[in-house]
């Protein structure tokens, strides 16, 4: 079984003033289609990088990023990204952020009109179709850069961080609405947090990262059939298995930041 | 209230009649102003009629400027003049300037070309090459409209180019993920997310343009608005010249509200992409 | 506030040259070394380009545009002996005075102006629409005034220099304390600090670098504004070389002259920039007015 992504061999230095700085150190990771792999660690590990290397937004040292077994290419809406920081783009509507993507690969009028009808209503935002981004809260916002990513219908999603600038409620909402999502329509999806409840509430797979420069430490499934799946995130935290995931996880990393 | 606290925000007087304040204390202090000027005319003797003539005489000559020619044009004709010289210039520079601009913020290797060329120019005040101006291109039209190209050029293009690079990256990034190419980015994003600070941009060189205009009049041409303030001086005519002052300054003050009325109207999007209303 | 001279951010902050090698070679910053080679290949074309235009049976006659050479001897001449009755130096003196006068008068009256309009609101109500109605008059418009008020002398220019250099010097200064984040000052407030003791440690700390900003606009303005000024009226000075130059066809010398007012333009821009760096070093690189 072909991995839908494949990250092979790769690392990246950046060269500062008077020297190199490495940020990564040779990776190695693969998604499954319908995979959904959360990738953790402490702060300046490098998993940005990785992600912007992922993504086709940066070079890579060494080593190569492979979809479906060929090499990725330039950046592209095969590997569509949600970004921290929203980035919808402030001259248009909600429906034509959402739409963007479908204009430039030039799909036809009625075919973007019925897709971003479909986003639309499946992340909750029709009342808002025709809004700009600065009318909207940080939740929509993101709401917004979710749909406009998932409806070029990328072979996988890339999401950086993305509840990392929402206040700790309409993070919760968003994170039970992208298990929702997940559940239902089985996404390929690539994920960076900070968090270790998210990532072990939302992922098949968690990956702990080194301190930087990052290398893949370890990989923790977290099965799918778990009994705390399908509840509330508050709820699905009492269960003791996911507590013990959670403990697992934080432990590598904790390891990890006081480290020498 | 201390200053202090007024800067901090602290307590604010409430109600309309506050509202007023400014407004209120704003007008008593012009006119208290021109009450005073009106004094010093009106005793005789105080102050010579050639050096500051009395508010009224002033307007008596505005009148007079708007009904009967003087050195060549009314009032409205050197006006008129001026504009026409103005707008040729500044056409020109938006031309010119803005493309330029777009294409130094979006090809770097482009500005390692240009950038000694402009930073050598671009110290060199319009009004410098006034003297160059006039032997190449003789004292017409065309000299004062390139006197304005010169002032309104590079306000255009650094504060285009300024504007292009100024915006979020992570916008040009989300673009090339949804498939964009370069070009693509580039008309459909990144543009219309700076067009509002390239206008504001252009507002300063079509400020900047009509300064120089003005200045150039002075020393070249037989008619607009600079060339009719010298001939008042000239002529010994206080009045003239305050005439063509105000007028001056009204035009360039109507250009520029005209100027921020279109981009509120063409251009309502807010540019500050990642800030959540909440 | 217009802001006539802002400093081009040639490098864009924050990239590392040469890097995002995802993007094309148009598209990428070049690194340092690869900058300065284009930089240096395009100033020595453009220096080919004017040498071989204005050769002898090049496309313009040197009435138009010197050749270099001419420009050359022109600049060692002006060095080397007096030119209208002063020597270079005289007449860069002369210039610099009044530039340098005009606008320290005007920072004289200005900076507390400012800064007092923009500490107490009653006077900022009073003051600000006056200087609103002052402000879209150009300088160069007060010459004519000028010249029948006070004649042909240095005190005309002083005048106008002044009047160019106060607007940014008092619209600079109280944008700079009234934009200051009221946070701040509650700080200040909650630690004990007196209304003066916010205003000189607080406020005008935090807003040294708009200050000095206001400063390096009014220098500016008041910089093009001298120039026009002896262009139109004087008897020595950069200007009036400039505008003998052109009246007797003497390009040579108009050329360099128009290049020392560009040089000390420069200069007074750079040395604004460094003014300000070294007042407040923490201010970011790059903030305009």
């Amino acid at each position: 079984m072909i991995p839908k992504m494949e990250i092979r061999g790769v690392s990246k230095t950046f060269h500062a003033r008077g020297g190199t700085v490495a940020a990564l150190e040779p990776c190695d990771l693969a998604v499954a289609a319908g995979e959904f792999v959360t990738v953790v660690g402490p702060s300046g590990c490098g998993k940005s990088t990785l992600m912007m290397i992922a993504a086709g937004l940066e070079a890579p040292s060494t080593g190569e990023i492979l979809v479906d077994g060929k090499p990725a290419g330039p950046a592209g809406p095969r590997r569509t990204v949600v970004f921290q920081r929203f980035a919808l783009f402030p001259s248009e509507t909600v429906a034509e952020n959402i739409a963007f993507g479908l204009r430039v690969a030039k799909v036809a009028r009625a075919e973007i009109d019925q897709r971003v009808a479909e986003q639309l209503a499946l992340m909750g935002l029709d009342r808002f179709r025709d809004a700009y981004p600065h009318e909207l809260s940080g939740g929509m916002q993101q709401r917004v850069a979710i749909a406009r990513a998932l409806v070029v219908r990328p072979d996988i999603l890339l999401m950086d961080e993305p509840f990392g600038a929402l206040d700790a409620q309409t993070r919760t909402v968003l994170q039970e609405e992208v298990s929702r999502l997940q559940r239902e329509l089985h996404y390929t999806v690539l994920f960076i947090t900070h968090s270790v409840e998210e990532a072990v509430y939302l992922s098949d797979r968690v990956v702990v990262m080194s301190k930087g420069p990052g290398r893949i430490k370890r990989e923790i499934a977290v099965p799918r059939d778990a009994e705390w799946r399908g509840f509330e995130i508050e709820e699905s935290g009492t269960h003791a298995s996911f507590m013990q995931t959670k403990r697992e996880i934080w432990e590598l990393i904790r390891a990890e930041i006081v480290r020498q | 209230m201390s200053g202090a606290t007024a800067l901090s925000g602290g307590r604010r007087d409430s109600g309309i009649a506050a509202a007023r304040q400014p407004a209120l204390y704003g007008a008593a202090a012009i006119a208290t102003l021109l009450f005073a000027w009106w004094l010093a005319t009106a005793v005789p003797g105080l102050v010579p009629s050639r050096v500051l003539p009395s508010p009224l005489d002033v307007v008596a000559r505005f009148a007079a400027l708007i009904a009967d020619p003087f050195s060549g044009a009314t009032l409205f004709g050197h006006a008129l003049v001026s504009l026409q010289r103005w707008g040729i210039g500044v056409l020109v520079a938006i031309g010119l300037g803005v493309p330029l601009g777009i294409a130094l913020a979006w090809l770097p290797p482009l500005r390692a070309v240009v950038t000694p060329a402009f930073e050598l120019l671009r110290y060199i005040p319009p009004f410098a090459w006034v003297p160059i101006a006039v032997l190449w291109f003789g004292a017409s039209t065309t000299t004062q409209a390139v006197i304005v190209f010169i002032a309104a050029f590079p306000a255009c293009i650094i504060n285009t180019q300024l504007a292009v690079s100024g915006i979020d990256p992570i916008l040009a990034r989300a673009a090339r993920t949804l498939g964009a190419g370069s070009a693509t980015t580039l008309a459909r994003v990144v543009l219309p997310v700076a067009a509002p600070t390239i206008f504001t941009g252009l507002r300063i060189a079509f400020s900047n343009g009509w300064m120089a205009l003005v200045g150039a009049e002075l020393v070249v041409g037989k008619q607009g608005l600079g060339f009719l303030i010298s001939q008042g001086q000239i002529n010994d005519s206080a009045a003239t010249i305050l005439v063509g002052m105000t007028t001056i300054g009204v035009l360039g003050t109507l250009i520029d509200i005209v100027l921020q009325r279109a981009q509120r109207l063409a251009l309502p999007w807010r540019t500050d992409s990642v800030r959540p209303a909440e | 506030m217009v802001d006539a001279t802002l400093k081009p951010s040639w490098r864009l902050p924050g990239a590392a040259p040469g890097a995002d090698a995802t993007l094309s070679f148009w598209r990428r910053e070049p690194g340092r070394a690869q900058w300065l080679a284009i930089a240096l290949v395009s100033l020595a074309a453009m220096f080919a380009a004017w040498w071989a235009v204005t050769r002898p049976e090049g496309l313009v006659s040197s009435l138009f545009l010197p050749p270099p050479i001419e420009v050359w001897e022109a600049f060692v001449r002006l060095w080397s002996g007096p030119y209208l009755g002063s020597t270079l130096g005289q007449h860069i003196g002369a210039s610099l005075q009044i530039v340098i006068g005009g606008w320290l008068l005007a920072g004289l009256v200005g900076l507390p102006l400012g800064i007092a309009m923009g500490w107490w609101k009653r006077l900022r109500w009073i003051a600000f629409p006056i200087f609103q109605i002052l402000r879209p008059v150009p300088p160069l418009a007060w010459i004519p005034l000028a010249l029948l008020w006070l004649g042909i002398g240095n005190s005309a220019r002083i005048f106008v220099v002044f009047i160019a250099a106060i607007v940014p010097w008092v619209m600079n200064s109280m944008q700079a304390v009234y934009s200051i984040d009221g946070l701040l000052v509650r700080a200040a407030l909650t630690l004990g600090a007196s209304d003066s003791q916010i205003l000189t440690r607080v406020v005008c700390r935090t807003a040294l670098p708009t200050l000095v900003a206001g400063a390096r606009i009014a220098l500016g303005n008041a910089w093009t504004t001298l120039v026009a000024a002896e262009l139109l009226a004087a008897t020595a000075g950069l200007g009036y070389i400039a505008l003998n130059a052109s009246r007797t066809l003497e390009m040579g010398i108009l050329l360099v002259a128009m290049a020392i007012i560009g040089a000390l333009g420069a200069l007074f821009s750079i040395g604004m920039h460094l003014v300000t760096r070294w007042v407040a070093p923490w201010a970011r690189a790059g903030v305009a007015a």
